[in-house]
């Protein structure tokens, strides 16, 4: 997998040669997130309800076309231990807090359908730190894990501005190596902490 | 001195398997109990004294916490603070009316007091009606401040142990995590019913006036006594104080209703003491979930049941044992603990109908699951008992009854060690452990300690507990600090932190077997085995439950 991320990102970054004659423009930009986990019994047992909502930025080189992202977001969020049975989700009232932590560096691709509608994909890969920790937790109960995943996404950007644009895609992370080794997430079988997200960002730049 | 009385546990699991497969066609010919209201009160031994002025079931750190949030304003952070003030630290250098004048941007009303001994921050008065949150924020924003925040309100976070002086010799309380299952839920189940089907409890103050015959026992002839005055009285440490109210629709299965549901025997007391016995409240020893409400439901009979005309024989029956879980489940019981037995055939799963097995009870457990009723079984004390025709170890009928119902469990027994107790029956149908204790190689020190009656004053018949001689009436309100040993003490552990874990909000029978045994300490062979099923329960694993990665 790491073999075909790497090739990945060569392909992105290898910009038409007309392309190469344009500036390398740098935009940053802020991120609203909405994910609906796939891990989505062990989500709906500990927080009630298995979408969250991610905040964070990055920054975009563009060169032509082509375009690199890294992007560095977080996920808070308190809910209670649990135990699932038969189905069934019995929430225990102990506060647990999760925090997900994602950095990801993505290479993708626009096409401009006008000067101000570029759609785009995207591939790569993150790491995301995941930490969980309860009431009552006793030393070495917490959680702390970081893991690599992959990191799929698509959608536009719309040009509002000279300086400003807007974009709208949707992505799919797979996280595998955190979830499913014990916990609530065991008993749902459940091992993958992606999911989809509906992503919206705002970036500065042309 | 605690005694111990290794005899009774077995005795009563014995009693019952010879006696639990007799089928009774009419009612039983029980007299009902000469009985008035008042006693006195019950005798304790060993100078313990109990103080019926306490409030035992509310433990003191849980008074200090609601003491301490009643006593603050909540935030919009959730903590609760102490309206009025801000405690603020200023970067170095800045005079003192630099530091008021930034207090006082924040708001008008503020100011700063003198520095307290020992502080390096300035505490900052505000008007008590103030938001102590928002003005610390309005602070924290200035880059002349490193911090600013209200004071909050603390409280200890020790965890709970409780102060009843003989709690530390407790081993199979410390052996199941019982500490820190109490920090996590200091009420200890204090909503949930539990069900003692069993010999009944001492659990009330009566005189019973009895025509005492003359019988046989042990080949001895021990004289008619004639009629004979009796005191009965509650066990202190279950029900004393402001605890008498946790009993709820006590019932006496044997004289369907006739008589109350008294213990006269020890046994149901002792169980009920490992399941609820009051704690913390400076007195003898502790109980698992002592918060809970108790239903004595009496479905064996004692040797003075037997001699007052009470009980037709001792041990119980296939029905009153199904009538009374049944009973249980009809008046609210959610947790019932059965530490009681009979030997049978093996393969009563697959041919219930088959002779030596026991569908009324089957039906009566599976009804009682059906309302929601955790049940919890003892998984027999004939390891290294010979019962004819079904052989050594035979299989416990009622524990492989709960072992094919999601729902109830089976309860195996280990000694302090963790290891199977020498007389703890194995076979497919053990679920669970719990300690159960042993005098094989431990001496007192292997015993499950609970008050109930000091038998010196109730087995008066038993020549080698008092000799003949000396034979008298019994009395029942002689209490001490007595250790039993069996499965029938292993299963109420199991009983008190399936309350808990009800209390804690898993309300599915078959739910909370899965909490315990899949956050059972792994004994034995890897996985559930025949000797300790899926390990030795552990209470504060279970009430933790389980995080989404951990």
């Amino acid at each position: 997998m790491k073999t075909a991320l790497c090739l990945l990102f060569g392909l992105a970054l290898a910009a038409p040669a007309a392309a190469q004659d344009e500036p390398l423009r740098i935009r940053p930009f802020v991120l609203g997130t909405v994910e609906a986990f796939s891990a989505v019994d062990s989500f709906d047992a500990v927080f009630g309800r298995t979408y969250e909502p991610f905040f964070g930025g990055g920054v975009q080189i563009v060169q032509g076309n082509a375009f690199l992202e890294l992007t560095a977001s977080r996920f808070r969020q308190t809910g209670q231990r649990a135990f699932i049975s038969g189905g069934q989700k019995f929430r225990l009232g102990i506060p647990l807090t999760a925090t997900l932590t994602p950095l990801e560096a993505t290479a993708g691709y626009r096409h401009p359908l006008s000067p101000r509608v570029l759609p785009y994909v995207a591939a790569g890969i993150g790491t995301y730190h995941y930490t969980e920790d309860s009431t009552f937790d006793e030393p070495g109960e917490n959680v702390d894990s970081r893991h690599l995943g992959f990191v799929l996404n698509g959608g536009a950007e719309f040009r509002v501005h000279r300086w400003v644009g807007v974009a709208a895609d949707v992505q799919y992370t797979h996280i595998p190596g955190i979830l499913g080794g014990s916990g609530v997430s065991r008993q749902a079988n459940e091992n993958d902490l992606g999911g989809v997200s509906a992503r919206l960002k705002i970036i500065v730049g042309k | 001195m605690p005694r111990v009385r290794a005899r009774t546990a077995a005795a009563t699991l014995v009693a019952a398997a010879a006696l639990v497969l007799t089928v009774r066609a009419q009612a039983p010919a029980v007299r009902a109990l000469q009985i008035e209201d008042i006693g006195l009160p019950a005798v304790v031994e060993d100078g313990f004294v109990w103080d019926v002025n306490r409030s035992p079931l509310m433990p003191q750190a849980l008074r200090r916490i609601e003491r301490s949030q009643q006593a603050g304003v909540i935030g919009a952070s959730g903590r609760a603070y102490s309206p009025g003030r801000i405690l603020v630290r200023f970067r170095d250098g800045m005079s003192m009316e630099e530091r008021r004048a930034a207090v006082r941007l924040a708001t008008p009303s503020g100011d700063i007091v003198a520095r307290r001994e020992h502080a390096d921050f300035d505490t900052a008065t505000i008007d008590l009606a103030e938001d102590a949150e928002a003005v610390a924020g309005a602070l924290a924003a200035r880059p002349d401040v490193l911090y600013a925040q209200p004071a909050y309100r603390v409280h200890a976070l020790a965890p709970f142990v409780p102060n009843d002086p003989d709690f530390p010799s407790q081993w199979n309380l410390h052996l199941i995590n019982m500490e820190r299952a109490w920090e996590i839920q200091p009420l200890a189940g204090s909503t949930v019913t539990v069900a003692v089907v069993d010999t009944g409890v001492a659990y009330r103050a009566a005189t019973l006036t009895q025509n005492i015959p003359g019988f046989f026992n042990a080949g001895i002839r021990y004289p008619p006594l004639g009629i004979q005055t009796i005191p009965f009285a509650a066990a202190p440490q279950l029900v004393g104080g402001a605890a008498a109210s946790r009993i709820v629709a006590p019932y006496d299965a044997i004289s369907r209703g006739l008589n109350p549901p008294l213990d006269t025997d020890g046994h149901g007391t002792h169980v009920s003491g490992t399941i609820g016995q009051l704690t913390n409240d400076g007195i003898g020893l502790a109980g698992v979930a002592f918060g809970v409400k108790l239903m004595p439901v009496k479905v064996l009979g004692s040797f003075w049941d037997v001699v007052f005309g009470s009980a037709p024989f001792e041990g119980g029956s296939d029905d009153d044992v199904a009538v009374g879980i049944r009973y249980a489940a009809d008046n609210g019981a959610k947790v019932i603990n059965m530490s009681l037995g009979s030997s049978g055939p093996p393969d009563c799963g697959t041919n219930p109908n088959r002779s030596g097995c026991s569908p009324v009870i089957e039906s009566a457990m599976r009804y009682a699951v059906g309302k929601g009723v955790f049940i919890v079984v003892a998984g027999g004390n004939e390891y290294e008992e010979f019962v004819p025709p079904f052989g050594q170890n035979p299989t416990s009928v009622i524990a492989e009854i709960a072992s094919r119902i999601d729902g109830a469990i089976s309860v195996a027994a280990v000694d302090p060690n963790k290891v199977r107790s020498f007389f703890s029956s194995t076979g497919h149908y053990i679920e669970i452990a719990a300690p159960g204790g042993s005098n094989r190689g431990f001496g007192r020190e292997g015993f499950v300690f609970q008050q109930t009656f000091d038998y010196v004053f109730t087995d008066t018949f038993d020549p080698t507990v008092v000799a003949p001689s000396r034979y008298t009436a019994p009395r029942f309100d002689m209490f001490a600090n007595i250790g039993y040993i069996g499965t029938s003490m292993a299963a109420p552990h199991v009983a008190g932190v399936a309350a808990m874990l009800m209390q804690q909000g898993i309300t599915d029978p078959a739910a909370i077997e899965a909490a315990l045994e899949q956050t059972a300490l792994d004994l034995g062979a890897p996985g559930r085995d025949d000797q300790y099923g899926f390990g030795l329960v552990d209470a504060r694993a279970a009430l933790r439950g389980l995080g989404l990665a951990r």
